[in-house]
């Protein structure tokens, strides 16, 4: 029993001093916080640099600008309270086609203009006629005025026509000629995106969206938001429903989340609860894997050079196993520690706001802990296998770099976790040993009532799959040990297991 | 002083149906110098790692002192591997403290001990090195220290002095004989038939899972002497092949090796005819080296099997 205190010692003193340890334990960290918060940073704070401005082709005529401007600008402000967008028409009184077809317009309108004037100035005349029966020839008259009254309808008709005709090929040049503009100032950057509102925007609700970068999923939701705001304000006013109600209406919402949990309350916020988790995750997935990381050099590392054999000769491949698990799994608690004294020093300091997160505690302290020790003795079994039967280095760490992706799987699952952390799915996937640790120490803070029955039945089937793993480990580590240059094949594996 | 004594008692080993020893039966008293010869591949490696309960025997029994292996610790033994390795990173001192604990040595007993013999092995300056830093012969001299620190009863070393120089050899030498001379138990395993020479008194050569011989090394030598003898003169002496009744086997430039054949023919004959021509430098009887036991053994052995 001695020579597993004495293993175990030596394994922890040449490790705890080296300097990937180190590393691991005191820059890791806080690497891996500022990898997943910096790009945070960088796309909150980038909106607030400039003002944006945003292009406006508007076809309908309802003059859309100054709506859109206004919902914008109560929307959306910068730090120094001026607006975030700024709405320009799209002018195109420039372009020498449309000037060429604006001055036919103006004829052809000022012709309609006249003849409707015309049509009109007859039909008072014609109502004149009818109302005064003393009028002389009053029966001429009225026929003749009749068929000038045709005459000029017909006239007035066919300008109307023609007009209508006319405006229509402007439309379709005006905004040929707009989005050809729009975008060459997309294109130099002067624009940040542009909008295009067809002439029946409020019936079809369609609104074209330009922009060199659609897949920006923030900017495309406040613009989703803030037109479905004014069509359906249009909508309604169509519908003849006081402005003042329908600005009532529209008052903005602001959702306050907040989540219910044991001891009470508490205010939601998504970056706590999403980015707190998944660094909890990566703590616990680095110390089972610095620590079982060790397990498995450190067995390379002796039946490489043979350093086994003497070891072997003095104690038992039990004591010789025990005391590296013992040893490793110490150095592994000494580096969660080290965070746990790291987290109490940044939360005195204020650095981390732990009366917003309600996860800081100490039972959740201790999960981490009971997790870790599990994690690390099913992977740190695994890996004294691995590291006994691999012929080479090489093998052995394409084995490790499987086993790690498997164990770091439940981050990809992290906003399915966040969602709803005791989905069914989650549940069962809780339940693989390789896959516990790291859905566990996510489901626990994000879950809002206890999940006792998941902790002891995850602790309990770890604790089942560890004595099966130490089992098999014990079997293969005293035999594969000794073997220099060959790779066991899986049939010679399974004997050396059955044999007792 | 009390007796040590090691026997190996009819072992047998087989690994995956492949048998690697068959009744396998030797004894060593302590104060004897026991060379373990063979050729690769014989089931030395195999032996010595059952004397150092690494491996167990499938059938017979390995007693120290009338007590079985499997019921002894570790600290009895001291064990030099043929495959040399070292923790690259750690210190020399740090290194052997560990050995020596894992032996049942106090740290401080460790280190004084291990501070002790990397004084008398010329390398005390290298206590606080790292063994990556030191060169191969400088290791294999700080894991000689770690076989031996805790003083065991029995010590195996596995091809020793593979990678020392003449000097160091010599100071391991007389560093075993030391050990020996306390009725200790020293068991070697070498390819090295000149060294096994120099330093067994009793020797067991295994081949093909089975023991060979085995036996105190004068008796072997005097079992194997053939009627051979060997002359030197200062110069040729041609005459002498055509002696009758005598045999040259083997001429060198003014040396001759010979049998004689008839049992008639004299000594006296032969040097007087020798003398006619030649001053004799060197006349002896001529002992068969280990190395020629060794080949004809085998040889014999495996034609036997064949």
């Amino acid at each position: 029993m001695k020579n597993i205190f004495r293993i175990a010692r030596w394994e922890f003193l040449t490790r705890v001093k080296s300097r990937s340890f180190l590393f691991n334990t005191f820059i890791s960290p806080f690497l891996f916080a500022a990898v997943i918060t910096i790009p945070l940073f960088i796309f909150n704070l980038q909106p607030q640099i400039t003002t944006k401005l945003i292009g406006l082709i508007d076809l309908s005529g309802q003059n859309i600008k100054e709506e859109l401007q206004r919902e914008l600008s109560r929307s959306y402000r910068l730090n120094n309270q001026s607006s975030e967008y700024l709405v320009m028409n799209i002018a195109v009184g420039n372009s020498k086609p449309y000037k060429q077809m604006l001055a036919k317009y103006e004829e052809i309108k000022a012709r309609l203009d006249s003849i409707s004037q015309a049509y009109e100035q007859i039909k008072t005349e014609r109502m004149q006629y009818y109302k005064n029966s003393r009028i002389p020839n009053r029966d001429y008259v009225l026929r003749t005025s009749y068929e000038k009254l045709q005459n000029t309808r017909e006239e007035k008709e066919l300008i109307e026509i023609e007009f209508s005709r006319f405006k229509s090929a402007m439309d379709s040049l005006y905004k040929r000629e707009a989005l050809k503009t729009a975008d060459s100032l997309l294109h130099m950057d002067v624009l940040n995106a542009y909008l295009v509102f067809g002439p029946d925007f409020t019936k079809t609700g369609v609104v074209e969206y330009h922009t060199k970068t659609p897949g920006d999923l923030k900017e495309v939701d406040r613009f989703e938001r803030i037109l479905q705001t004014i069509i359906i304000k249009k909508r309604i006013l169509n519908d003849q429903v006081p402005r003042s109600k329908i600005r009532r209406w529209f008052r903005p919402i602001y959702l306050k989340k907040y989540q219910l949990l044991p001891e009470g309350q508490q205010e939601w916020n998504f970056y706590v609860q999403f980015y707190g988790p998944l660094i909890g995750v990566f703590l616990l997935f680095m110390a089972i894997f610095t620590a079982g990381g060790y397990v498995f050099s450190s067995v390379l590392l002796e039946k490489s050079n043979r350093v086994i054999e003497i070891l072997m000769s003095y104690v038992s491949s039990n004591q010789l196993m025990g005391g590296k698990i013992l040893g490793l799994g110490f150095l592994g608690l000494v580096q969660i520690f080290s965070w746990f004294a790291i987290t109490l020093v940044l939360m005195s300091l204020g650095v981390i706001p732990a009366d917003k997160i309600a996860y800081l505690n100490w039972q959740n302290a201790g999960y981490f802990l009971i997790y870790f020790s599990l994690g690390f003795l099913f992977y740190g079994s695994i890996f004294v296998t691995i590291g006994s039967v691999s012929a080479s280095e090489y093998d052995a760490q394409q084995i490790n770099q499987l086993l790690r992706t498997i164990a770091i799987f439940p981050v990809l699952l992290s906003l399915l976790v966040l969602a709803d952390p005791n989905a069914p799915i989650i549940r069962i996937l809780s339940f693989i040993p390789f896959l516990t640790p790291s859905f566990m120490i996510m489901r626990i803070p994000l879950s809002t009532s206890p999940i006792m029955f998941d902790i002891y039945g995850t602790i309990i089937l770890m604790i089942l799959s560890i004595a099966v793993m130490i089992f098999i480990a014990g079997r293969i580590f005293r035999i594969s040990t000794l073997m220099i240059g060959k790779k066991p094949t899986p049939q010679e594996i399974w004997r050396w297991i059955k044999v007792w | 002083m009390e007796q040590n004594i090691l026997e190996v008692q009819n072992v047998s080993k087989s690994f995956n149906g492949h048998q690697v020893l068959k009744n396998l039966s030797f004894t060593v008293q302590g104060g004897e110098t026991f060379g373990l010869l063979g050729p690769n591949g014989a089931g030395k490696t195999t032996t010595m790692r059952m004397i150092m309960n690494i491996l167990q025997p499938d059938e017979g029994e390995i007693l120290f002192n009338g007590i079985r292996r499997q019921r002894l610790k570790g600290v009895h033994f001291g064990y030099l591997p043929e495959e040399r390795g070292l923790y690259p990173r750690a210190k020399v001192l740090d290194v052997l403290i560990y050995f020596g604990t894992l032996n049942n040595l106090s740290v401080r007993k460790a280190e004084v001990e291990a501070i002790r013999y990397l004084d008398r092995l010329g390398i005390v300056q290298y206590t606080d090195a790292r063994i990556n830093e030191l060169s191969k012969g400088i290791q294999q001299k700080i894991q000689f220290i770690a076989a031996f620190l805790h003083d065991p009863e029995v010590l195996i070393l596995d091809e020793p002095f593979t990678g020392l120089d003449p000097i160091n050899q010599t100071v391991l030498q007389e560093i075993l004989e030391e050990y020996k001379s306390k009725n200790k138990i020293l068991i070697l395993s070498t390819h090295l038939m000149d060294q096994a020479e120099k330093l067994c008194n009793h020797i067991c050569l295994i081949n093909q899972a089975q023991v060979v011989i085995d036996g105190p090394i004068s008796k072997i030598r005097q079992r194997f002497r053939e009627d051979a003898y060997f002359i030197e003169a200062d110069r040729p002496i041609p005459d002498l092949a055509e002696i009758k009744g005598l045999q040259i086997i083997e001429e060198g430039k003014n040396s001759y090796k010979f049998l004689v054949e008839q049992q008639s023919l004299k000594f006296s004959d032969i040097l007087k005819k020798v003398e006619q021509k030649a001053r004799i430098l060197r006349f002896e009887v001529f002992e068969p080296s280990l190395h020629d036991i060794f080949i004809r053994l085998i040889q014999k052995q495996t034609e036997e099997l064949k």
